[in-house]
């Protein structure tokens, strides 16, 4: 599908609107029609969940989309490519405001507070990262990339899949989570469980009036949910479950370690989860508004430099609250699509390609921007944007099969060419 | 009451209501069916009503593009709001249940930004126009309308630049599945046959000959030759027609169907007559339905299926008997946004392949959840709170005398049949009576904790049988 050739579509709505997962869901339906090369993909992965060893050991694997098109461009800025400052007449940051990381590239200034995590080396960056879909449409890219199944009838997420392949159980409340909407994000869909919600406190019954009555809530309904269908009475059970251990968990970190706002928000209740032990494997969190067809502003001010204050002040607060936890941590930024190389007539950036993903953890070998640089020379561009150099399923793949415990990446990413590696993480 | 009468609703419709129920008995199952197949035969003045207050649904593709901006998404919001008005207060409710099978079978998602002039027209004249009418029409409305032109791409397919986006989906969601036995070949195939239309400057589709690939093709036993390309459309629609009256397409309407009504493992004896009626009738959907309800397959079905998280809540609020407010969206926008949060707002599924019909792919706590809040905020009437409820409505008049039958009236009011034992012992603990103890004016489980306990009542897994 593609509502793309948008530019037509100047507003971009969905582009915002995704990050509210308003028109994402999260369920396909593999038993019915068109499925049958999904149901036997997914049969496949099942047989081998029941020969897998229970427990998983592996790195939580946090996800953070941003949607809407993040401009890599803007964030890890190629100050030593000349054409960077040629494209960008207006918006490009000067190069005396670069924090500069080697002799190419450096942060956008409003990055400062990911600095000590890359001198650390638990932050690394993969430049030139591209999908195999060319689409430059929110929808269809965001569709594209998280199904991340390319030439293939599949219709689960890459994460599902990943799960599938750990034989996650369906009563796994926590496996799974999706922090800052209540909808799960297209990766993952499919079979496996997942628990989605807008926070960790909305995760609660609204209906009784104190502990006690709480209690009497959580009672009768587990009663009722002894009788019915399982695909009914499961989740029902599940939810009790997942409210009571909530309902326990150790309190959140100080609100003043993250910046204010729907971001810091949800990682620090994914940090909640992670410090908490309740068997986090893969959590799933957004941060829209990446928009920017027009007034991306400033190095000093304005849309870009105010988004990029709060992605760095956020992901550094994570880092801040996991502590020792984050060794057992791996976050990956992934966007739909990068923007066009070059500004726009109204100091903005339309829909490109290539683009820059982080990688935050204790076991990435960070300090380093990964990938081929595609360089910015007209010849170099595709259809004006940014190529991709780096399929972003072999930087996934590399932090799956390193920091995740997968093994082959056949069923997580068919069809993925097996390349060399980037050297990104550790085995751990 | 008897029990076919109450399968029959919970099936045909989006939940049962008490006068409803009432309604089919009195009228006889089968009487009532024959009405609903005939829609224009019922009367429906609070639905009527309610679709006043969203005047931009009348408009058509060239007066929304002239009238608003952009990108604008009043009139999407306002077919996202008459849409779950329509599923939870029309009287044609077989009807609506159709509807939102096709706009399933046919998805376009609703709402995204560059359908804002169309999507409401295609809800109306590909959709709603055809829904009881033949397969064959509703295809070929579809695949040359704005709305599916932009959502699978075909505006921008044209010869020497083709786009494969709606060749493919019309084989493999459309027509006749994915293992309806064509290659990569026919897929190229169909796109290239599709190709040639475009936009006028007002947002309707045309076709132009010049952009219409006029070679000769053949797909699944059809062909073409080499042809005029003003003929573009008539080619098309012959394709069309072609697939859309082949066995498999027959099979997998008919599973779908079936998936819809009857059972998320269809008995296949019964997908096989369905499709042969379908066959026989032209791709008329009428009597396919005719044939599916009057199934032994479909009596045998009682709770074979399990609602989904939309159906469960408008139910809910059929059965409360909140009726819409005559202001702004009527309180259907909060229903909408409720259903969101439940992860099926109706019309939104993003992919093309329509929301699931099986109840495995809808297992999550944090929707589970979200429908036990809603269920309360129903009950307590706290959202909608624009809705118009009915005036000091006791759900129970006539309190009982025992605790026993105060649960058991309850659950029969709100579930439609006998408390199970369980159900009684679960919501008397919740309670905290004896199922003898007497019932006491002024108890306060008889007044201010009444609504916890019948939205416990609702929140009973069998509220959830479809």
């Amino acid at each position: 599908m593609s509502l793309a050739h948008a530019p037509l579509d100047r507003a971009c709505d969905e582009g915002r609107r995704w990050s509210a997962a308003a028109v994402l869901n999260r369920r396909t339906m593999l038993k019915a029609l068109g499925g049958a090369v999904t149901l036997v993909a997914t049969e496949a992965v099942h047989t081998q969940v029941a020969l897998a060893a229970p427990g998983y050991t592996g790195d939580t694997l946090v996800v953070l989309s941003l949607r809407g098109g993040f401009d890599g461009l803007s964030a890890v800025v190629p100050g030593g490519d000349r054409a960077y400052y040629d494209l960008r007449p207006t918006i490009a940051v000067p190069r005396s405001r670069l924090l500069q990381l080697d002799g190419t590239f450096g942060f956008h200034p409003s990055l400062a507070p990911l600095l000590p995590l890359w001198k650390k080396g638990n932050l690394a960056v993969v430049h030139g990262v591209g999908s195999p879909d060319p689409t430059r449409s929110h929808f269809a890219a965001m569709a594209e990339m998280e199904r991340a199944a390319p030439g293939t009838s599949l219709r689960t997420g890459w994460l599902d899949r990943t799960l599938g392949g750990r034989g996650v159980a369906q009563d796994d409340a926590f496996a799974a989570v999706q922090i800052g909407s209540p909808t799960a994000p297209q990766s993952l869909a499919g079979p496996a469980p997942e628990l989605a919600t807008s926070s960790l406190s909305g995760f609660q019954l609204t209906g009784p009036r104190d502990d006690a009555d709480r209690r009497r809530w959580s009672t009768c309904l587990s009663t009722l949910h002894t009788q019915g269908p399982t695909t009914i009475v499961a989740p029902g059970r599940t939810a009790l479950t997942a409210a009571d251990r909530l309902a326990t968990l150790p309190g959140a970190a100080a609100t003043s370690l993250y910046p204010a706002g729907d971001l810091g928000e949800s990682l620090a209740d994914v940090a909640r989860l992670v410090k908490a032990g309740v068997g986090v494997q893969v959590a799933t969190v957004d941060c829209g508004d990446w928009d920017m067809h027009e007034n991306l502003g400033a190095a000093g001010d304005g849309w870009m430099s105010d988004k990029l204050t709060e992605l760095a002040k956020a992901l550094a607060a994570f880092a801040t609250d996991l502590g020792p936890a984050l060794s057992k941590v791996t976050t990956v930024t992934m966007s739909e699509f990068g923007r066009r190389a070059v500004e726009n007539g109204s100091g903005g950036l339309d829909h490109g390609h290539g683009n820059a993903m982080f990688v935050l953890g204790g076991g990435v070998n960070g300090g380093k921007v990964y990938g081929a640089w595609p360089g910015l020379e007209d010849d170099q561009l595709v259809e004006g944007a940014l190529a991709g150099s780096t399929d972003y399923r072999a930087v996934i793949g590399e932090v799956l099969t390193q920091r995740c415990g997968a093994g082959s990446l056949q069923d997580v990413f068919p069809g993925l060419a097996t390349g060399s590696p980037l050297g990104l993480v550790r085995r751990g | 009451m008897t029990d076919d009468v109450l399968h029959l609703v919970r099936r045909a419709t989006w939940g049962p209501t008490p006068g409803l129920l009432e309604e089919v008995a009195a009228k006889g199952p089968a009487a009532w069916l024959e009405e609903q197949l005939r829609p224009a035969s019922v009367g429906d003045p609070v639905c009527d009503a309610f679709l006043g207050l969203f005047p931009r649904l009348k408009l058509s593709i060239a007066q929304s593009r002239a009238r608003f901006r952009h990108g604008d998404w009043g009139t999407m919001q306002q077919l996202s709001y008459a849409t779950i008005g329509r599923y939870t207060w029309s009287r044609r409710q077989l009807f609506e249940v159709v509807c939102d099978f096709w706009s399933n079978h046919l998805n376009v998602t609703n709402p995204v930004t560059a359908l804002f002039a169309d999507r409401h027209d295609y809800d109306a004249n590909v959709v709603r126009r055809h829904a009881f009418g033949s397969f064959a029409d509703m295809l070929v409305a579809s695949s040359r309308h704005p709305s599916m032109l932009t959502y699978l791409d075909g505006r921008f397919s044209q010869v020497g630049s083709i786009n494969q986006n709606y060749g493919r989906e019309v084989l493999e969601l459309h027509t006749v599945g994915v293992s309806g036995g064509y290659d990569e070949h026919a897929v190229d195939d169909v796109a290239r046959v599709m190709t040639g239309w475009t936009f006028k400057g007002d947002g309707t589709a045309v076709f132009d000959p010049r952009r219409h690939d006029a070679g000769a093709f053949s797909v699944l036993g059809w062909s073409t030759g080499v042809h005029n390309t003003a003929a573009g459309p008539q080619v098309q629609e012959s394709l069309l027609r072609h697939l859309a009256a082949l066995p498999a397409t027959a099979r997998q309407i008919a599973t779908k169907l079936c998936l819809r009504f009857v059972s998320d493992t269809p008995p296949d004896a019964l997908v096989t007559r369905l499709a042969g009626t379908y066959l026989q009738n032209g791709t008329q959907i009428v009597p396919v339905l005719h044939a599916l309800f009057a199934s032994p397959e479909f009596a045998a079905s009682a709770g074979a299926k399990t609602r989904r998280p939309l159906e469960g809540y408008v139910a809910a609020v059929r059965a409360l008997g909140a009726m819409p407010g005559t202001e702004g969206a009527g309180g259907a926008d909060v229903l909408f946004t409720q259903a969101r949060s439940l992860g099926h707002a109706p019309l939104s599924w993003a992919p093309p392949n329509g929301y699931p019909d099986v109840a495995a792919a809808w297992v999550s706590a944090g929707s589970t959840l979200r429908r036990w809040n809603a269920n309360h905020d129903l009950v307590v009437r706290r959202k909608p709170a624009d809705l118009r409820w009915p005036a000091s409505e006791p759900l129970l008049t006539s309190p009982p005398r025992t605790w026993g039958e105060f649960v058991g009236t309850l659950v029969q009011r709100l579930l439609y049949r006998p408390t199970t034992p369980r159900e009684a012992s679960a919501l008397l603990q919740f309670c905290e009576k004896q199922a003898a103890s007497p019932v006491v004016q002024g108890d306060p489980w008889l007044t201010t904790r009444f609504p916890a306990l019948a939205a416990m009542a609702l929140n009973a897994p069998a509220h959830m049988e479809r």
